[in-house]
């Protein structure tokens, strides 16, 4: 539904969203578009696209529709789309639509299959993390 | 947050050139049993996000809204919503952007809004500067135009305010 309004209106002025090396978050963050990590967050992440690049390192909730992980994580992702690189290491849980996993991924957990609905009705996350 | 899974199932996609561009990621080739995917999904189209900003400039978008704590050892911009406080070396509140809360570092450039407090030792407020909350500075900028709701303290390095311990990871 925003996919055409960013695009067209915002691609070329506004640049995507960063967390850059040095950077540490503690909190939530919240997006209405793409989100690229090469920091540090610990938190919660609600995005369209997330992209967690091989320095990022990720502790928490992350809830977007779409998920590249390359980095560090350990947490719980709600995505219809997952793809795991190579880099990855993940420790948690999965909830996912569709998932790749790369050869040489490191993936410590479990990987729960959902239907397209549960994700469009994830307003709410579902149990807290023990 | 609901509304952004709603658009899953309704026929085609609408994110522009899904297979235009594979990009330079060469590494999530599923090269056994692509058949088993049980969905062609066309959101899977492996299109990386670019990462448009040099190494370590961190960019807070327009869109984004963070609620909680930003440390930097390098750089932030600030376009979108901060409810928390930002620590870096140099902090830059574009217009449009809004910080509630403590933002400090060696250089802080105001063009947009805080409500809280700016920490640095160099402090810029542009024209459409809004500053509601105190300034402690060691040396400042002012354009015409900026609006300013609190004391300004020349203190910085001088009272219990720390300055900025670069380490980069």
């Amino acid at each position: 539904m925003f996919a055409q309004t960013r695009k067209t209106a915002d691609e070329h002025e506004q640049p995507p969203s960063h967390v850059g090396r040095g950077l540490k978050v503690t909190g939530v963050l919240d997006i209405d578009g793409d989100l690229y990590v090469a920091g540090t967050v610990s938190g919660r992440i609600n995005a369209h696209r997330v992209v967690l690049s091989p320095e990022s390192n990720v502790e928490g909730d992350v809830v977007a529709n779409e998920v590249h992980l390359e980095g560090r994580f350990n947490g719980r992702i709600f995505a219809l789309a997952v793809t795991v690189e190579s880099s990855a290491n993940v420790t948690g849980k999965i909830f996912h639509n569709t998932v790749s996993v790369a050869r040489g991924a490191r993936v410590d957990g479990r990987m729960p299959w959902r239907p397209p609905s549960y994700f469009e009705t994830l307003t709410q996350l579902p149990e807290t993390r023990p | 947050m609901s509304s952004m899974f709603t658009r899953n199932d309704k026929g085609p996609e609408t994110p522009p050139a899904p297979a235009a561009k594979p990009g330079e990621r060469t590494e999530p080739a599923p090269t056994p049993q692509a058949t088993a995917e049980p969905v062609k999904r066309p959101l899977a189209s492996a299109q990386p996000i670019a990462a448009a900003s040099p190494r370590g400039v961190s960019v807070i978008s327009r869109a984004l809204k963070i609620t909680g704590q930003l440390e930097s050892s390098e750089d932030i911009q600030i376009e979108g919503e901060v409810n928390g406080d930002v620590r870096a070396a140099v902090v830059r509140v574009g217009a449009g952007a809004k910080v509630n809360g403590t933002v400090s570092g060696e250089e802080v450039e105001l063009s947009g809004t805080i409500e809280g407090k700016i920490e640095a030792k160099k402090v810029v407020l542009t024209s459409s500067a809004h500053m509601e909350g105190d300034i402690v500075h060691q040396d400042i900028a002012i354009q015409s135009g900026a609006y300013i709701a609190g004391r300004l303290q020349p203190e910085y390095g001088k009272t219990n305010v720390q300055p900025l311990k670069a380490k980069a990871e």
